[in-house]
């Protein structure tokens, strides 16, 4: 159980350490475009794809995190009108149904990613595109993990 | 039938508090799969994100805004506006719509303006004779001023949204920002019109003018002053585009906070990097699964089906702006704006044009109305900050915000018919 509890927050850690070190690859290599443009009049032709890659990590990994706090944008019209052992309820549901979406969106986001991969295009630099891609089935299914394990805790208390 | 049920589910996913991507990925499952097409398409859509321009301003707005709301800049941009506008009738009303308009606009509107600025101007507004509850409305309401003006997130994110929809009329995002000039300062002037006159019985004390004071001011923010100019220059100017101006002042900010200033700790910077991205990841990832819906939609044919639809029973533009206005401030009521934003979006552009609205147009009338809605009774976000913030019943702040909100529908009503107040700038 301990070793668990370790394991997790490594995890937990490297998630927030990539979050914050994409942010500011991001920023930095913007900054460097910037200046190699006007004083230079050149640029490194890879920086543009690699900033939008970026970005997509930045949006998984953050869904990620905003997963693990609970912390998702949401409608939430009706649960705050609830009695609290039906919201229970209602929070294991959603935990359910959230993990099988997660899932089934993982599954054909690795038949895509397969794909790439067997046509070996590359996406910048010598990167090639599936190594990209890869972080879409990756932070779909541990998502789906996180909200699994989210609804058996609300049933469990 | 089976997708009826399906469609019921999904709605009730929503309502019971879902988080948002989980819906709308639902509801393109079921769409695509009802229409034979494989559900590989789903990532395919999430990864166009890749390809969408201009995102790149989101994440360095989102934490340029961040790092400025952990510092000291609320104290003294209110103490900065007091001392230029202090001394006017009414000054200290207009001193907080002018301070809570630019927080907001570089923060994003997501209640932080109440809890930084209107913290301190509620006391002040106070002390200088306010009544009370003019003074709890009017920190509430100023909470998502400022929405129109650049660098505001919801502005940018609309024109991500509608750019990569391949209108058959585009725009520059440099096109958005000026447009939202005249019609932030109309709200701000009929605010600030509407604050002097219920007040002039009161006998409020003002503040003599002082040159000395407006110095040592001007000298507090001599490192944030530059920011509005690099900000709003550098896009107004066209000089520079969006992204680059966004990563400029994302930089300059964290040295300026970071090592001159000193006023956010690099302990704390980690932390801070960290909100932002997560805000920013939870706002990309629903915009990636919207970019599939929209293909759902656009394949199913439904904005042609919906514009045949209202067609048969509003005939001209302006019976449509008024249900398209009726409409958002329910929506702006129950959704938070990046929610609306990325779902309502895609569906009202194509109809709008059709309507003959311009796209821009379009855009600062959706925000306008967004604004309202965020102290909208019962449930608008900036009242339950408010509430909690200034320990008062939420009830006591539904009565309070009521005149201002009137003074900002009729503003709506401008901005929605005078299509000029927004477009006269720009070549349309």
């Amino acid at each position: 159980m301990k070793k668990i509890a370790k394991i997790l927050r490594i995890i937990h850690c490297g998630e927030d350490l990539l979050l914050v070190c994409a942010l500011l690859a991001v920023l930095s290599l913007a900054i460097t475009q910037i200046v190699m443009r006007n004083f230079f009049d050149t640029g490194f032709l890879w920086s543009e794809s690699f900033v939008r890659i970026l970005l997509l990590w930045i949006a998984m990994i953050g869904a990620l995190v905003a997963t693990r706090e609970n912390n998702h944008i949401r409608i939430d019209a009706l649960s705050r009108f609830l009695p609290e052992a039906v919201e229970r309820f209602v929070a294991m549901f959603i935990g359910l149904a959230s993990s099988l979406i997660c899932f089934i969106v993982a599954y054909y986001g690795l038949e895509f990613v397969s794909y790439e991969f067997q046509d070996n295009t590359i996406a910048f630099a010598n990167v090639p595109t599936w190594m990209c891609q890869v972080i879409l089935p990756v932070g779909f299914c541990l998502m789906g993990l996180r909200f699994l394990f989210q609804a058996i805790r609300s049933l469990t208390g | 039938m089976i997708t009826l049920s399906l469609v019921v589910c999904v709605l009730f996913l929503a309502l019971l508090g879902a988080p948002l991507f989980i819906v709308i990925l639902a509801a393109a499952m079921i769409g695509f799969y009802s229409a034979d097409i494989p559900l590989t398409v789903i990532t395919v859509e999430v990864y166009r994100l890749v390809d969408t321009p201009l995102l790149l301003a989101l994440p360095l707005f989102t934490f340029a805004g961040y790092v400025l709301a952990e510092s000291n800049l609320s104290t003294k941009l209110v103490r900065l506006a007091q001392v230029l506008l202090g001394w006017l009738p009414g000054g200290l009303a207009v001193v907080a719509f002018v301070s809570c308009a630019f927080f907001t606009a570089f923060t994003g509107a997501s209640g932080v303006t109440i809890v930084a600025v209107g913290a301190f101007l509620f006391p002040a507004l106070v002390r200088a004779g306010y009544p009370e509850k003019f003074s709890l409305g009017l920190v509430t309401t100023s909470g998502s001023l400022g929405l129109l003006l650049a660098p505001s997130l919801p502005l940018i994110l609309y024109g991500v949204i509608v750019q990569q929809m391949d209108l058959p009329k585009p725009f520059s995002m440099r096109d958005l920002f000026i447009a939202g000039l005249l019609p932030a300062f109309l709200m701000i002037f009929m605010l600030s019109i509407y604050s002097v006159w219920t007040n002039r019985s009161f006998g409020i004390s003002s503040p003599k003018f002082s040159k000395a004071e407006v110095r040592s001011a001007l000298m507090d923010m001599r490192w944030e002053l530059p920011l509005p100019f690099l900000v709003l220059g550098g896009i107004y100017s066209g000089l520079f585009t969006v992204s680059e101006v966004a990563a400029v002042a994302a930089l300059y900010i964290l040295v300026v906070e970071t090592t001159i200033l000193r006023e956010v700790k690099l302990r704390e910077l980690s932390k801070i990097t960290l909100e932002a991205m997560v805000m920013v990841g939870g706002i990309l990832l629903i915009l990636g699964v919207s970019l599939a819906f929209t293909n759902y939609l656009i394949d199913a044919q439904i904005p042609q089906y919906l514009f045949t639809y209202t067609q048969s029973f509003i005939t001209n533009k302006y019976t449509f702006l008024i249900l398209l206005n009726l409409m958002l401030l329910a929506l702006g009521a129950i959704l938070d704006i990046f929610s609306a934003l990325v779902i309502m979006v895609p569906l009202i552009v194509p109809l709008a044009l059709g309507f003959g609205v311009d796209p821009v147009h379009l855009g600062i009338i959706f925000l306008a109305n967004m604004q309202i809605g965020y102290f909208t009774p019962p449930i608008g976000m900036n009242l339950f900050i408010a509430s909690y913030r200034f320990k008062k019943p939420i009830t006591e702040l539904y009565s309070a915000t009521l005149p201002f909100m009137f003074v900002l529908l009729s503003a709506l009503i401008l901005i929605t018919y005078i299509p000029k107040l927004s477009l006269i700038f720009l070549d349309r």
